[in-house]
């Protein structure tokens, strides 16, 4: 019978299971999200330079190709933990970017509506909203860091062999743990920056000065007061601090690793206790 | 048989901020699968909302306990979500989300599968009369149409118990008795338990079995529509065929006072306790046949006024007497 003569029944069947109620917000999201023609653009211009570092893979594993270079090629074709570093700050840069552009219809126009009442009258907590909204973030930014990092990483074990996997599988584990922590930082301040701030530019300026001008105001800060522990406060260079000790990479200067794991948690705690004390159903005016 | 109160409060405090919001409310609300309906009533400011949002786990319990459907709401709060309907009395949708997709949206996230998600959005936008309009986004809706869709929204899933809060505010009159009549409808055919909060006592007194009266967060008042509908029907609006010239003189005899409007209608003021069993034998004898018979009520009002404070008990007379003479006025 046709929808519009069958009338109102009340549904009676089973329910679906909490993970697949769970899925449902980020499901609808990331198909809003990529009917955006601006993300199907940088989703694609973020996937040239894993292209190139495909290539770079190639050729550092089939030198002889290039025997015109001299020598010297060799070593400069080899893949190591600075290699992984640097894919992983470039990814990390479109991931910015990304996020500022995708992000904005994923809070905002719940709260402008007052649609947060309606999702949370039905069992979904608000823990579950913000994990709901981060998997949608997570999910797309995964594209763009770990995935491609793990699939270079892939296809260099697969051309060097046993051998070369065995000296650095962590390299593969750090850019899978490191652009996890970043995106998931990314993640969480951009969603605190929307659900703050209404006006859409004034929320992807934040978003910019947390990523971008903090870390201006952190190098400034170390260089006239002559200390380090002003990058505790640039994100950026946190998570620079923490991919180097993840990676194995010694850097010249700067503060202590664990100090850039403790200060990274607190970045990650504080969004997340923001979100939730502003992420309610209805305002209490006192 | 069920006999699980649909809402059961006990010493239940809420506080908001400094202020205490529900100041020890304790009362047992419905029986669940009766499809019966519950009117919360309250001037503005009485904590209707902030018992509303309190059974749904949005604002914290500071003090006793309350249940919904045998759940409590601080321990249980996803079983007793999994089992309501809600529709806010505040705006509540997605700008630029059509209201078909809105809905699927809901409904899943309610636990319906994804495919009788989307056949039930269809399904109740062409019950509540947005079909036309359920490709349309929900920002491009008027007034009536947000409410009727966030009415869509609340029964999508077959709730067991609907709550709504304010479901007629910002409607037309039309729009008004489309919205009660989707409600008894809930009510009546899908036998959902209704709980309805409104400061209209015309909506409340039109949908509910019982009422709860509050003011300034307290329980004043619980009242039995039904047995109030039975004791209260001092006015009856009567239409019948046959020569009811002789029908005046008789009520008079009965005690009553009856004046004809034309075509065989009536108006009727019965005098305390007077059963309409004498109507209808006195009908009988006429040889007449009933067409329409209706009670008129005008008691939640006076209930209302005297349960908030507006009404003195000495007043209470005063206003009968009003009634009365207002009665008298009509006829």
């Amino acid at each position: 019978m046709t929808v519009y003569r069958r009338g109102y029944n009340r549904y009676q069947g089973p329910i679906t299971g909490r993970l697949s109620r769970l899925l449902v917000l980020p499901k609808y999201s990331w198909h809003r999200v990529l009917q955006q023609r601006l993300v199907v653009i940088l989703l694609i211009m973020a996937m040239f330079y894993p292209l190139g570092c495909i290539a770079f893979v190639y050729l550092s594993n089939h030198v002889e190709l290039l025997k015109g270079f001299g020598s010297g090629i060799k070593d400069f074709l080899e893949i190591d933990g600075n290699f992984f570093l640097i894919f992983m700050h470039v990814q990390g840069i479109f991931a910015i970017v990304l996020t500022i552009v995708s992000g904005q219809k994923l809070i905002a126009p719940d709260l402008s509506n007052g649609a947060l009442q309606l999702y949370f009258s039905r069992p979904l907590s608000r823990a579950d909203y913000v994990l709901a909204r981060l998997l949608v973030l997570l999910g797309l930014l995964s594209l763009i860091t770990w995935i491609p990092g793990l699939l270079v990483f892939s296809l260099q074990s697969g051309m060097a062999g046993w051998s070369w996997f065995a000296q650095n599988w962590n390299l593969g584990l750090s850019v899978f743990i490191g652009s996890l922590l970043w995106i998931l930082l990314i993640s969480l301040i951009a969603l605190t920056c929307w659900a703050y701030i209404r006006r859409k530019i004034m929320a992807e300026l934040s978003i910019l000065g947390v990523f971008f001008v903090l870390n201006a105001v952190a190098t400034i800060g170390n260089n006239v007061l002559g200390v380090t522990w002003a990058s505790f406060f640039n994100p950026r260079q946190v998570i620079d601090r923490i991919w180097n000790g993840l990676l194995g990479i010694t850097p010249e200067s700067g503060p202590a690793v664990f100090g850039c794991w403790i200060a990274l948690m607190v970045m990650m705690t504080l969004p997340l206790m923001i979100l939730t004390r502003k992420l309610r159903p209805v305002e209490v005016v006192s | 048989m069920h006999t699980t109160p649909i809402i059961e409060l006990q010493d239940l405090r809420v506080r908001l901020g400094q202020q205490e919001i529900l100041q020890g409310i304790s009362c047992c609300l419905g029986v669940f699968g009766t499809g019966k309906a519950v009117g919360l009533l309250g001037p503005n400011g009485a904590g209707k909302s902030t018992l509303i949002l309190t059974l749904l786990g949005f604002h914290q319990i500071s003090a006793g306990s309350a249940r919904v459907l045998g759940h409590d709401c601080r321990s249980h709060s996803r079983e007793i979500k999994a089992r309501i309907g809600y529709m806010p009395e505040n705006e509540a949708f997605i700008a630029d989300m059509t209201a078909v997709h809105f809905l699927r949206i809901m409904g899943e996230l309610s636990g319906l599968p994804q495919r009788v998600a989307l056949e039930k959005a269809h399904e109740v936008l062409f019950h509540v009369g947005l079909g036309e309009a359920r490709y349309r986004t929900l920002g491009t809706y008027s007034l009536g149409m947000k409410q009727m869709a966030k009415l869509a929204q609340s029964i999508l899933h077959g709730p067991e118990v609907l709550i709504l809060d304010e479901p007629t505010n910002g409607l037309d009159p039309a729009a008004r008795l489309r919205m009660l009549k989707l409600i008894r409808e809930m009510k009546e055919e899908h036998h959902m338990n209704i709980v309805l909060c409104s400061h209209l006592l015309r909506d409340v007194e039109e949908v509910c079995d019982e009422v709860i009266i509050l003011d300034e967060g307290r329980l004043v008042h619980q009242a039995n529509l039904e047995e109030e509908r039975h004791t209260n029907r001092r006015f009856i609006e009567l239409e019948v065929t046959g020569d009811d010239s002789e029908l005046a003189d008789a009520l008079k005899e009965e005690g009553a006072e009856g004046v004809s409007e034309g075509s065989g209608r009536w108006r009727i003021v019965f005098p305390p306790g007077m059963e309409l069993d004498v109507l209808w034998q006195l009908v009988a004898r006429q040889n007449l046949a009933i067409h329409h018979l209706t009670h008129r009520r005008d008691s939640l009002e006076e209930i209302f006024l005297k349960a908030v404070g507006h009404l003195d008990p000495s007043e209470q007379s005063t206003s009968e007497l009003t009634e009365k003479e207002t009665a008298h006025d009509r006829l």
